[in-house]
């Protein structure tokens, strides 16, 4: 077992917790992005570690981060997209008052 | 192998302080506070893979999260109806089903983690130079499709939030 590698998945477990806590708990959509950003922000961290710690001589790790930060970059563009048709249409980007988008 | 007790120092103290201001973001009610709280989360991270050796993708890390943040904390000001927090508006909904589904994460990743058998830890590292050499002809080599896909999907994605964002034609004299 290694003590390092154990004490990067802790820290990464523990946020992204508080990630699904926030995605699931906010009304608001930009908080709701706040939440995702720690979720991959957990996944960045085991990736590095699990790189650093198992296998550091193979790059395939450090490339899947790049891709992870990609996917943080478009879920906030996407997002703020979303956030700013919403706003226009209806002065608020409160999920709460969006229930007619629910199936 | 034997840890080296300085690396899981550094590690804890980043670690506990991405932790702390994760919750801070959903525990202020200023939203601006939000927003820098979750900059610092970040930036901790980014100083977690700076104590991991991985040079590139810290200072990538730091970099790109002050400026997502400092986005995102304009928008913040922007939408919101009090981003000051200074009328106690209620933001949360559903709590108790969040905290049992972020609870139930957390110990079942936990549970992975202490039973899981990781091996014994590799200590050399490629030093940085050599690291961020052989990541560019990971890139531009065996990964290339992989790489060229995501370059594709954020311009994809600009034009979808661009298209998403503007307003319909002549929407906005009415």
């Amino acid at each position: 077992m290694t003590a390092e590698l154990v004490v990067v998945l802790i820290m990464a477990a523990a946020l992204f917790a508080i990630g699904i806590y926030g995605a699931l708990s906010q009304t608001n959509l930009v908080m709701i992005m706040m939440g995702v950003e720690l979720i991959l922000a957990a996944a960045l961290l085991n990736l590095v570690a699990f790189w650093r710690y198992l296998h550091p001589g193979a790059m395939a790790g450090q490339m899947f981060v790049l891709i992870v930060m990609t996917v943080m970059a478009v879920e906030m563009a996407v997002g703020f997209g979303i956030a700013v048709a919403r706003f226009r249409a209806r002065g608020s980007v409160e999920v709460e008052e969006a229930r007619e988008l629910g199936g | 192998m034997i840890a080296d007790p300085g690396q899981i120092l550094f590690l804890t103290f980043f670690g506990a302080a991405a932790v702390w201001f994760g919750v801070v973001v959903f525990r202020t009610r200023s939203m601006v506070r939000s927003a820098i709280a979750l900059l610092f989360s970040q930036t901790a991270v980014g100083a977690m893979f700076l104590v991991m050796q991985a040079e590139f993708l810290g200072v990538l890390q730091i970099m790109m999260m002050a400026s997502e943040m400092s986005i995102m904390a304009i928008f913040m000001v922007m939408f919101m109806m009090d981003p000051g927090g200074l009328g106690a508006m209620e933001m949360t909904h559903q709590k108790r089903l969040s905290l049992k589904a972020g609870g139930t994460g957390f110990v079942l990743a936990l549970a992975v983690i202490l039973l899981g058998g990781w091996g014994a830890a590799v200590q050399e590292v490629p030093e940085a130079a050599v690291q961020t050499a052989a990541l560019g002809r990971e890139l531009l080599g065996r990964s290339m499709f992989i790489f060229e896909s995501a370059g594709l999907t954020i311009l994809t994605a600009m034009i979808a939030a661009t298209m998403v964002a503007i307003a319909p034609h002549g929407e906005d004299e009415a």
